[in-house]
Parts: C-alpha cells; sequence; structure tokens
C-alpha cells in the first residue's frame, strides 16, 4: 500500500534533484538578498517583496512535496488547486442565486475530471468539460428557469471550468503520459519543467519590469505590464529553458520553441487575469497568499501555459 | 465531556471544512481568551454562521460561549432539542413569544446563561434574511445588554455566508466568505432602542470596512 502511494524514486533522480536544488538555490539567494537589503538600506520598502519571497518558500515546499513523492497526492493536490481557484473565480464573478446548482455541477465536475486524468483515459479527459460541461451546465441553468441573464451565467460557468479546471487538469496528466524509452524523467520532469519555467518567467517578468520597464503594453489593463518586463523575461524563460532542457525528451530547437511558448503564454494568462479583475474592480482575487493576492493572482498563468506546453509536448513526443 | 467533543468538532473538524471546502477566511479572535464575558452579535444570512463564528473562535473558551438558537426549529423535537444543545450548545428561544410582548420570559433563557457566566452568540436580525441584506434589529438583546452592563458586546460582520448555504438550500456551495471581528464595546446607555441602534452601526461599520 505504502509503496502504491508514495514513490522515492526521485532521490536516485538527479536531474529532477539539481532543479528542485535550483529552485531553493534561487529562494535562498533571494532571501538572502531582501535580508542585507534590509540591512544596509533600512529605509527601502521592500516588505512586499520579503512576503512574497517567504510565500514563494511555501509554495515550492508545497509544490515540491506533492508532487514529486506520490503519483496519487500529485492529483488530488492539483484538483484541490483547481477546486480553489473555481472558488475564488466564482465568488468574484457575482452570479445569481438561481446559478447554484448550475455551480454545483461546476464543482462536481473537478473529482471528475482528475479522476479522467488519473485512470489515463485520454479520450474523455479531453472533452470531459470542452463537450461534455459544455452542454450540461446550460440544460441545468435552463432547467432552473430564470432566463434573466442566463447567458451570462451559462458562458461564464463554462468559461470559468475551462480556465481553473481544464487547463490545470493538464498539469496533472502529465503524470498519466505513458513512459518514453529513453526518458527516465517521465511526467513529473515534464510537470517540473512546466512549474519551474512558468514561475520564473512571472517572477523575471516582474523584475525586469520593476528595474528597467518604462513603455508601458497596454496602461488600460495593466500599468506594470512592459515591453523591457516582457521581453527580459521572454529572454531568459528561453535561456533557462533550455539549461534545464535535460527534463523533457525534446531536441534542442523544440526545447527553445517550448520555452519561448511558455513564456508567452504565461505573459497571455496574467493579462487576462488583469483585465478581468480590472473590470470587476478589484486589485487582487483574496488574499490567500501575502504579498501575492489570491490563489488565482498566482496561477492564471499556469493555466494558460499548461494545456500549450501540454499539447506541444504530445503532438511530439507521445 | 461536552467540552472536549466542542474543541474537537468546531476547532478541528469544522475549522478545516469551514477553511478548505467552504472557503471561509477567519479572523484573528484570539482577543476573545482575555474577554470576562461576551455577548457577539452579527448579522444572519445562513445556518453556516453559527458554526463558522463557533469555529472562529479560540478553543480554550469554546464550551463557555452559547448560541442563542430558535427554538421552534432547533428544537422542533426532543432528539433535535438534545442534539442542539449538546453539539451547538444552544440556547433555544422561542421566537413568537418576543413580539406578542407578553409575559417577558422568552428573554428569561437568555438572562439565566448570562447569570451563570456564559457568553453568548446572538443573530439580532431574530431570522435568516436575504443574502447580503440586512434586517432591523430585535430589541431583546438590548434589554439584556442594559441590565448587564458588565457584559461586553462584539459587533461581528460575516460576508458570503448567504451564497454558500442560503435560506431554503440545501446544499452548501463554496463561495468565498469572511468573517471580520469587531472591538469589544460596553453598553452605556440604558434604552434598548439606543443600543440597537449603536449596534446596527457598529455592525453595518464593519461591512464597509470589508468592501
Amino acid at each position: 500500500m505504502f509503496e502504491k502511494v508514495f514513490q522515492f524514486e526521485v532521490f536516485n533522480n538527479n536531474d529532477l534533484l539539481s532543479v528542485i536544488g535550483l529552485i531553493f538555490g534561487i529562494l535562498t539567494f533571494a532571501s538572502l538578498l531582501f535580508f542585507a537589503i534590509g540591512k544596509i538600506k533600512p529605509d527601502w520598502n521592500i516588505s512586499e517583496l520579503k512576503s512574497r519571497t517567504r510565500s514563494w518558500w511555501v509554495m515550492s515546499f508545497i509544490f515540491i512535496t506533492a508532487t514529486m513523492f506520490s503519483n496519487t497526492i500529485s492529483y488530488i493536490a492539483i484538483a484541490f488547486l483547481s477546486f480553489v481557484a473555481f472558488r475564488e473565480l466564482y465568488s468574484i464573478l457575482g452570479f445569481r442565486d438561481s446559478d447554484r446548482y448550475a455551480i454545483l455541477w461546476a464543482y462536481f465536475s473537478i473529482p471528475i475530471q482528475y479522476f479522467l486524468a488519473f485512470i489515463g483515459w485520454y479520450g474523455a479527459f479531453i472533452i470531459f468539460i470542452p463537450v461534455i460541461m459544455f452542454l450540461l451546465i446550460p440544460l441545468r441553468l435552463v432547467l432552473k428557469g430564470d432566463t434573466k441573464g442566463i447567458i451570462k451565467s451559462m458562458s461564464s460557468i463554462h468559461w470559468i471550468l475551462m480556465l481553473t479546471v481544464f487547463g490545470l487538469s493538464h498539469m496533472a496528466y502529465f503524470l498519466s503520459l505513458p513512459e518514453i524509452p529513453e526518458f527516465k524523467n517521465g511526467g513529473r520532469g515534464l510537470l517540473l519543467f512546466l512549474v519551474f519555467l512558468t514561475e520564473i518567467n512571472d517572477v523575471l517578468q516582474f523584475t525586469f519590469g520593476k528595474i528597467f520597464g518604462k513603455r508601458k503594453i497596454i496602461p488600460s489593463i495593466s500599468p506594470n505590464k512592459t515591453w523591457e518586463g516582457f521581453i527580459g523575461g521572454l529572454i531568459c524563460t528561453t535561456i533557462i529553458g533550455y539549461l534545464i532542457s535535460f527534463l523533457t525528451p525534446l531536441s534542442t530547437f523544440e526545447v527553445l520553441f517550448a520555452s519561448f511558448m511558455i513564456a508567452f503564454a504565461g505573459f497571455s494568462g496574467d493579462l487576462v487575469m488583469s483585465s478581468i479583475k480590472r473590470d470587476i474592480g478589484v486589485k487582487d482575487t483574496s488574499t490567500a497568499i501575502p504579498g501575492h493576492g489570491g490563489i488565482l493572482d498566482r496561477i492564471d498563468s499556469l493555466s494558460f501555459t499548461a494545456p500549450a506546453f501540454f499539447h506541444f509536448i504530445y503532438y511530439l513526443s507521445y | 465531556m461536552q467540552k472536549y467533543i466542542l474543541r474537537f468538532i468546531y476547532s478541528f473538524i469544522l475549522r478545516i471544512f469551514l477553511k478548505l471546502i467552504v472557503g471561509v477566511k477567519f479572523d484573528d479572535a484570539s482577543f476573545l481568551e482575555k474577554e470576562e464575558q461576551f455577548v457577539i452579535l452579527s448579522n444572519h444570512n445562513s445556518h453556516l454562521d453559527t458554526l463558522s463564528i463557533m469555529a472562529s473562535l479560540p478553543s480554550s473558551i469554546i464550551h463557555r460561549v452559547k448560541p442563542v438558537a430558535a427554538g421552534d426549529y432547533f428544537g422542533r423535537n426532543k432528539i433535535i432539542s438534545w442534539f442542539s444543545r449538546f453539539f451547538i450548545n444552544a440556547i433555544l428561544l422561542e421566537r413568537k413569544g418576543i413580539t406578542k410582548k407578553s409575559s417577558g420570559s422568552p428573554l428569561a433563557a437568555i438572562e439565566k446563561a448570562v447569570d451563570e457566566g456564559y457568553s453568548l452568540i446572538l443573530f439580532p436580525e431574530g431570522t435568516r434574511g436575504q443574502p447580503e441584506k440586512m434586517k432591523t434589529l430585535k430589541r431583546g438583546i438590548g434589554i439584556v445588554l442594559s441590565k448587564n452592563k458588565h457584559v461586553k458586546y462584539i459587533p461581528v460582520y460575516m460576508d458570503g455566508m448567504g451564497k454558500n448555504l442560503p435560506k431554503g438550500g440545501a446544499l452548501i456551495v463554496p463561495y468565498n466568505a469572511k468573517i471580520k471581528y469587531g472591538t469589544p464595546k460596553t453598553v452605556v446607555s440604558d434604552d434598548s432602542k439606543e443600543i440597537m441602534t449603536q449596534i446596527e452601526n457598529d455592525i453595518l461599520t464593519l461591512k464597509d470596512e470589508l468592501h
């Protein structure tokens, strides 16, 4: 039983270990840097950066323990992440009271989607939300009989599902991909590659934007998104992707393209979530993660990069 | 025995359930440990309200806090009545009696608990209303507070509970909700109406702070 749930081959896998080491190395560096800045320049206000870094420690720790040692727990953990993200978005978008039952159906689709990923039934996994839930949600709404504002409910519920459940569940499906001979890192390596690149891209775009940012890309959506940050992040992320390409079975050219795509998709996801927050007039989706805002503020880019990278690699390697 | 069962149910099981699944964001309530005796007064939209306030309390004082519940609902038969008294630690109140003004006896149960030194959780709206809308407050607790000036009241505002489990809803549909605690206050006035206006303002101030 214990061996079935937990697998510790990560300790024999130098590729995974080195990237995990790299993550904690970067975090240690950031913590020491901010500690030093706090001592040398006490008048600089870096408390937000400090709490962000602290949250990064916690998130990295949770992610690594939840995904590297146990397949079963990985599915549950990512499903829970979807659930919290769905709840967060549902809570801020403002639905009618009569939407509750359709929302409940949507909640129930989360364990089903992750179960389909768990058993590796690709055909059902890939159509469950885009096709089946797409048909069921409007039906449930119609049965309730409240037509005022029903179009908005039909479209938003399904859109939230696509973003927070369908998109993120691709992270879980990496773990169900069949083994490729000669490629020992498997789904875990790909998942680590995806999440690490997506998050480092967020951090790099933020950092480049803070230091060099001048020209705003779309000021009406976010004043913090600048060309300098975007391009700086894009270039660095592509280079880092190349450096950790040993996690993937891809060729050099393919891995460069994949990293570039992750950086671009991550940026798009971030931008889309910013525009939603603009629309409803909130700064953060909640206050779940100190320094970052809500869960969605952190995983907005992942919900774009996960399906993009998954289908790229699925087409090329599986 | 009941003390430990209550602690286990509220501070452990329900707190985890409310936090992780329902999505309740708890406010820090550790300051209540220092308060001798208090009445928590909150808006009321859902059956989750009492459970959430109980779960938000510091575990060391849970057994000393009694929620005031509607006798016609939570005491509608012997089993439910026993269940409410044991697992919710509730004081069962006959709602209909208050409006009749006949004997003043409906308040007797509350006054008895206050005399015994218990703290209370009470929803002065009297019943669960429409989500996010406050109804006019009932005066009963104002009368009790004016007679017991040593008891502080603590305004609490809860947001989103009515979306999780509204009146008439049978199932919880998770929705990010919040509990916000105000600071403990003492009553000075003897007029229960005046006290109720003050309480209403305090709760509405908390509402504004949340939004």
